[in-house]
């Protein structure tokens, strides 16, 4: 199936300074907006797609994609540093990541995520280049019926994130499930609690909600804590020892088997659309937390949270392209986004893509290469420079990033009421936040609910009605049975160190541990 | 085209359309807003955006394309038909959306169709029934009574039209076809392609997979047959008395100062005119610029509207 002179002829194409330098342009700019909450990628390369008309192909996609990749290690900068994720996808990086800053290790948590994040996408973009024809396969098999158990199983492994009441994880989660039945129902397009405002009729705009929950509320909690007193955003309690500021290749090497965990788990569910690289990242965490030998370390600062959330989501954007190449199937928007510039020069996606345009796609490939590389190097110089952004006082950072994210929101969601509802979810956010209930939780609860919700009704209609022939599918089958595993081997643990803490009580430290 | 022709062009229309120099001499008095009813991603979006690009580069206008989501285009209209008259905003929507939600919720709504100018269309979506090459069924015919012998055929649905459409048939023939809700016609196409359904809904994302031999066209859905199929009947042909067919529109605030709603036009229809506009549309929808004017658009909108009645009342 390779057809070594088109490959040859895609690297060569690709593998020039004007190509190299629209990579490094797209990485430079997808960094700087995943950075800046509220912007991120996707709003990027929507503004960017007119421009790339002018352009071959090559080029003009080799760009967009380097906004992309950019982007996603741009996000997890703001959420190391100061606890608010530049996008979604960098959520979960915030939990290890933060807690590190604190302890005056930005730069080795920042390097970590930059590390993560580039080791999972080339792992992804080297099982696209090399075997995307079967996972598109595999992509095929994975029915609505399969989809639904697919969600089911995310859930369950999210559970270990639950913190310490069940009660309160359960209510968050039901929140999160509510929130998303917002807008027409996927079967007959009824509105649903959109009281007149028909902005709502697709459901509560994504973007809002996250940058609401995660990132305004956590500065409403900042400035609630302020005194008076000018403070840095950041405190460094101790000056920053050489091996604070970076990451030893032992360093590295302990999170092997995290990276890879992180890797695959971000190209399976990039290669199946519905899943989107939020929840990839969770999961991978909640998994390297359950199979933890020390799970109580994470969330304090474990280098291997960061690790299993950047590997995580960056696969999916490599994994977005399998379907995406093979069968014209967007994954996510940023792959909609790409299909788009594939259109405007007039190629189509699909199973002779392959055949029409060999080179084309070696020659995206290469720029996939390229931008991996582009996104390490500018990664190691920009995060100098974010590191000292932060040192700034207090007011300052909060007050510009507050602006940034209204900003941003109101670009991406059109107008005024994408903020709306922006502040009404930060308030949502910081009333969870001080009573203690999980922010994460009803965040992923959110984002998978419409994806639960419309795998459901066509699970129905394909199964007549009739649950029952659910034992006609395998792949379903063996999905929920692990489901039920994972949640009962979760349960035992709590159990265990429910009781393990019993005996031995704590040093009481005071740090909530769902935050 | 040079400078001569365009404007021989622009005087000829102007001509024809009555007012000859103040739609030339109008601009807008602000940034005009390009507001497009879908995401960012999406082909009404890609097209919206060229056309927001070129037409700035035509008149010199300051143009913002931004995207107002939200029901299909009834959240933009919404918001336009609350703005004043200025001539500062163009919305871009798709007919069928707006028109089944003027017969189902029209009275919640706070426009109708009288409260816009429109201005022209694009293109129109040459939306078809598809199913897999091995499918044990050519036509409509031949489908429907395959789903009566095997109690029921799912079939994969993107848009409320598609399964009014297909329930009308039921209705008619007793089909007993059964709907899988998605997000679109490349899942529709997914869901084909993997076995999960046999037939769905699909405008061009089933092309590659005609040409790859992997798919057939078993009926047009629109008024009249595609024209990379001009062998494959409609479903009207067929003898059902139901079509859809989404046509992608312009339209601005009722009451626009003729000369503004002039300009505005022909600024539209000059961008469409252009190779650059002509072949992002070929290349995003796989059909031609078809540009029905002022008033082709408003009769289009009212065919539609009756069209969409009918399809609900059965």
């Amino acid at each position: 199936m390779f057809d070594f002179a088109s490959i040859l002829a895609g690297f060569g194409d690709v593998f020039t300074l004007w190509n190299l330098g629209f990579v490094i342009c797209g990485v430079a700019i997808g960094q700087l907006v995943g950075a800046i909450p509220g912007i991120g990628p996707i709003m990027a390369m929507a503004i960017a797609i007119p421009f790339t008309f002018g352009l071959d192909p090559l080029p003009a996609i080799s760009f967009l994609v380097g906004i992309n990749k950019g982007g996603l290690v741009g996000g997890a900068v703001p959420a190391v540093l100061i606890n608010t994720p530049g996008t979604p996808d960098a959520a979960a990086t915030a939990l290890d990541g933060y807690p590190l800053s604190r302890q005056g290790k930005q730069l080795k948590a920042t390097k970590m995520a930059l590390f993560s994040s580039v080791t999972g996408d080339t792992v992804s973009d080297l099982v696209l280049i090399t075997v995307s024809a079967p996972l598109a396969a595999l992509a095929l098999m994975m029915g609505p019926v399969e989809v639904f158990a697919l969600v089911v199983f995310a859930f369950s492994v999210i559970a270990a994130l639950i913190g310490e009441s069940v009660v309160k994880g359960l209510i968050a989660t039901v929140l999160g499930l509510f929130f998303a039945t917002v807008g027409a129902d996927p079967e007959n397009t009824t509105p649903r609690l959109i009281f007149g405002h028909y902005e709502l009729y697709d459901g509560l705009p994504l973007i809002s909600v996250a940058i609401g929950m995660l990132v305004i509320s956590e500065i409403l909690r900042r400035l609630a804590l302020q005194g008076r007193a000018a403070v840095a955003a950041v405190q460094t309690q101790v000056p920053a020892s050489p091996q604070d500021r970076r990451v030893s290749w032992a360093e590295y090497w302990s999170c092997r088997y995290v990276l890879l965990r992180g890797a695959a788990i971000g190209t399976v569910l990039g290669a199946l659309p519905g899943i989107g690289s939020t929840a990839a990242a969770f999961m991978s965490y909640a998994a390297t937390k359950s199979t933890a030998k020390d799970p109580e370390s994470f969330g304090k600062g474990n280098i291997k949270g960061i690790a299993a959330a950047e590997s995580a989501n960056s696969a999916v954007v490599g994994a977005n392209l399998i379907p995406l190449l093979t069968l014209g199937i967007p994954g996510s928007v940023g792959a909609a986004l790409i299909v788009s510039a594939f259109m405007i020069h007039g190629i189509q996606p699909g199973p002779l893509l392959f055949q029409e345009q060999g080179r084309l796609v070696y020659g995206l490939f290469g720029a996939m290469v390229m931008a991996n590389f582009a996104n390490l190097w500018i990664g190691q110089v920009g995060l100098r420079l974010w590191v000292r952004v932060v040192r700034a006082p207090e007011s300052l950072v909060f007050a510009s990033a507050l602006m940034l994210c209204i900003v941003g929101v109101s670009m991406s969601t059109g107008g005024i009421f994408g903020v709306g509802v922006m502040l009404a979810f930060a308030l949502l956010g910081y009333l969870m936040l001080v009573t203690g209930y999980s922010v994460v939780i009803f965040i992923i609860a959110f984002f998978l609910g419409p994806q639960f919700e419309i795998s459901i009704g066509q699970s129905l209609a394909l199964m007549n009605g009739d649950l029952g022939r659910i034992v006609s599918y395998p792949i379903a089958l063996l999905l929920l049975g692990l489901s039920v595993f994972v949640v009962g081997a979760i349960a035992l643990n709590r159990t265990r160190q429910t009781r393990h803490r019993a005996n031995h009580p704590p040093l009481a430290t005071g740090e909530n541990t769902d935050d | 085209m040079n400078i001569l022709g365009k404007i021989a062009g622009l005087l000829a229309m102007s001509l024809t359309l009555g007012s000859p120099v103040l739609a030339a001499d109008w601009a807008p008095p602000k940034p005009l807003k390009l507001q497009i009813g879908f995401a960012a991603g999406g082909s009404t979006d890609t097209m919206g955006r060229i056309v927001a690009e070129v037409m700035k580069e035509q008149t010199g206008w300051n143009i913002v394309a931004e995207n107002k989501t939200g029901g299909g285009g009834v959240a933009m209209f919404t918001g336009i038909s609350q703005r004043p008259a200025d001539g500062t905003v163009i919305g871009m929507g798709v007919n069928n959306p707006v028109l089944i939600n003027l017969i189902t919720r029209g009275d919640t709504l706070p426009f109708d169709l009288d409260s816009f100018d429109y201005l022209g269309t694009i293109t129109r979506a040459q939306l078809g029934i598809v199913a897999k090459a091995d499918a044990p069924f050519d036509t409509l015919d031949e489908m429907i009574a395959y789903s009566k012998e095997n109690q029921g055929l799912p079939v994969a649905f993107d848009a409320p039209p598609q399964k009014f459409l297909m329930e009308a048939i039921n209705g008619q023939a007793d089909a007993g076809f059964r709907f899988v809700s998605t997000k679109g016609g490349a899942e529709n196409i997914k869901l084909i392609l993997g076995g999960q359904v046999q037939v769905g809904f699909a405008s061009g994302e089933h092309l590659p997979y005609l040409k790859s031999g992997d798919m057939k066209l078993i009926a047009s859905v629109n008024d009249e047959r595609h024209s990379y199929a001009p062998d494959i009947p409609t479903v009207m042909e067929a003898g059902y008395p139901v079509y859809v067919s989404p046509v992608f529109y312009f339209a601005t605030v009722a009451g626009t100062d003729p000369a503004a709603r002039e300009a505005l036009a022909t600024a539209l229809a000059n961008a469409m005119k252009t190779e650059r506009v002509q072949e992002v549309v070929r290349n995003a929808t796989r059909n031609d610029v078809m540009n029905l004017g002022p008033q082709g658009t408003r009769d289009m909108m009212d065919k539609g509207l009756e069209n969409i009645r009918v399809l609900f009342s059965d």
